[in-house]
């Protein structure tokens, strides 16, 4: 049974990331919504997201250069005026569970890092380059949408470049978290697993927006559900509703936004579905 | 004075009366098969039970409603499971405490078999199920002789021989049956517990084997309710294209 596999906590970080040590980094700063879909360099959108999302109340996050770990951190209002900046953090980090404890943090600009340094990486669209296999891609994407436990409020994505995978998204059974790692640790090709796959809480407030926003979104727009899932996902973290997944058009992802809105206790609804070019979808 | 004393000695009278009526809070319910019957009456429904192919000597149900389904919920509830003695069994025969230790070992095996697909919590509300279980058919024993006696064994031995396991999720908040199983699959032949912590010689390791097996049985039953159809799966595959920023090609 492939959830019953022992969570595998260790990530491949330099040396000096270890938890319970003080680190020094570079990062940048993003909100949870962007970091956890936009991976890959920071481009002008790229900080148009993490600058709006994070004025319009997603939690700011620290992504580590290096290795486009994302950490949410304990003190939120250190980071969050810098968001859409690279920072040098000075922290302790948490890698098992992508946390980290905030000690100072100070604006930097891209010419402090060195030519070469790794952290550059993502500082440049010309130097990133997503190495792509097609077969180990593939291979990849069908593993994880073949997760048993995935239901409508989880969302699983990630990257490839070459043999390393960074897994992004969200889920409401801590499980998932570490089956993704496990299942794309073991997939053939695959050399470093970075995991950015944050656990929800399963308070009954945000569980009630869960039931809510579902209910709401079946009633309009039932042809994208089915009996075990659905093409939209609804993401429901303190309060806050991210809609993800691709819709036939831009008119339906107005409705679903227009529902989630109207949703009881939701404070705020990122309309993130993608609209489908082709404009074939449901019955 | 003399109403007074009236008075307290009344009092004493009842709180020993109301005392010695009660049982304590976590002693688990106590109920009986009855006489001729293969199911306990526990579950809140047995109307829909089919017998299942992938499962020896079980009948089950699982809910094709597309709203009302075991994928729409994301968290489960655990009920203490309740001890169904054989029809004929000896009630006062039977220590309570080697009842609960019955019950606790099996909730245990239960929630540690299905907390990573549904993760335990303690309210009810919408998207949380309810998984209640019964234990059926447990019987008395032999007594256990003084001199085999330790702190923790029982003065009669629980038999485990034809024991079998009705469980049910339903919706923790309407109680609308999810899923149902009736297992008499028989795990427990010639296996008795003497002890409240199952530790009577060799008889331990077969005892706790019987639960896991039945809880882990459950945990497949779940599984296999939560399969996707082929269908289902082609969808699955379908939608699920990840998000990514992808470099500026110029």
């Amino acid at each position: 049974m492939t959830t019953r596999l022992l969570p595998a906590l260790v990530l491949l970080l330099p040396a000096g990331l270890r938890a319970g040590e003080i680190s020094v980094f570079r990062a940048y700063v993003d909100s949870d919504v962007c970091a956890r879909l936009m991976l890959g360099p920071i481009t002008p959108s790229r900080i148009e997201c993490s600058q709006s999302t994070v004025k319009d109340g997603s939690e700011p996050v620290v992504v580590h250069l290096r290795n486009n770990l994302v950490l949410t951190v304990n003190k939120q209002k250190m980071i969050r005026p810098l968001a859409g900046q690279l920072v040098e953090v000075s922290g302790e980090i948490k890698a098992s569970n992508g946390t980290a404890k905030l000690q100072s943090v100070n604006p930097v600009t891209a010419e402090s890092v060195p030519p070469g340094d790794p952290a550059r990486k993502l500082l440049d669209v010309h130097t990133f380059r997503v190495e792509k296999s097609a077969q180990l891609h593939e291979k990849i994407r069908h593993e994880l949408a073949m997760m048993p436990y995935i239901s409508e409020f989880d969302f699983i994505s990630f990257t490839q470049s070459g043999p390393n995978v960074i897994l992004t998204g969200w889920t409401v059974r801590a499980t998932n978290r570490s089956t993704a790692y496990n299942i794309v640790k073991s997939i053939e090709g695959v050399e470093t697993v970075i995991n950015n796959i944050d656990v929800l809480p399963l308070g009954s407030f945000d569980m009630q927006i869960r039931a809510a926003a579902r209910a709401a979104l079946q009633r309009q727009l039932s042809r994208y559900f089915w009996g075990t899932g659905s093409d939209i996902k609804i993401v429901v973290k303190n309060g806050q509703i991210i809609l993800l997944g691709s819709v036939a058009t831009k008119t339906d992802s107005d409705v679903a936004f227009i529902q989630c809105n109207s949703v009881s206790g939701a404070f705020k609804v990122f309309n993130m579905l993608r609209v489908q070019s082709s404009g074939k979808k449901g019955a | 004075m003399w109403h007074k004393k009236m008075g307290l000695s009344c009092l004493a009278a009842g709180l020993v009366t109301v005392l010695s009526c009660s049982r304590p809070a976590s002693q688990p319910d106590v109920s009986r098969m009855p006489a001729g019957q293969g199911f306990s009456g526990f579950l809140s429904s047995y109307a829909n039970l089919k017998p299942n192919p992938e499962f020896e000597n079980t009948v089950s149900y699982v809910s094709q409603d597309p709203v009302k389904n075991v994928h729409k919920y994301v968290a489960v509830i655990i009920d203490s499971p309740v001890v169904y003695l054989a029809t004929d069994a000896d009630q006062k025969a039977l220590p309570d405490r080697g009842r609960t230790a019955l019950a606790e070992y099996f909730q245990n095996a239960i929630t540690e078999a299905v907390e990573d697909a549904f993760p335990v919590v303690q309210a009810s509300g919408p998207l949380v199920l309810r998984l209640r279980s019964a234990i059926i058919g447990v019987d008395v024993g032999p007594a256990i002789a003084a001199d085999q006696k330790d702190g923790k064994s029982l003065d009669r031995a629980i038999t485990i021989g034809k024991v079998g396991v009705e469980v049910e999720f339903v919706d923790s908040e309407t109680g609308q049956q999810i899923a149902a199983a009736v297992d008499r699959q028989n795990l427990g032949e010639n296996v008795m517990v003497g002890s409240v912590s199952f530790s009577r010689d060799e008889q331990f390791r077969a005892a706790t084997q019987a639960f896991d097996g039945w809880a882990k049985r459950l945990r497949d039953f779940l599984d296999s309710a939560h399969q996707l159809s082929k269908d289902d799966v082609a969808r699955a595959e379908a939608t699920n294209f990840p998000y990514a920023s992808e470099p500026d090609p110029k």
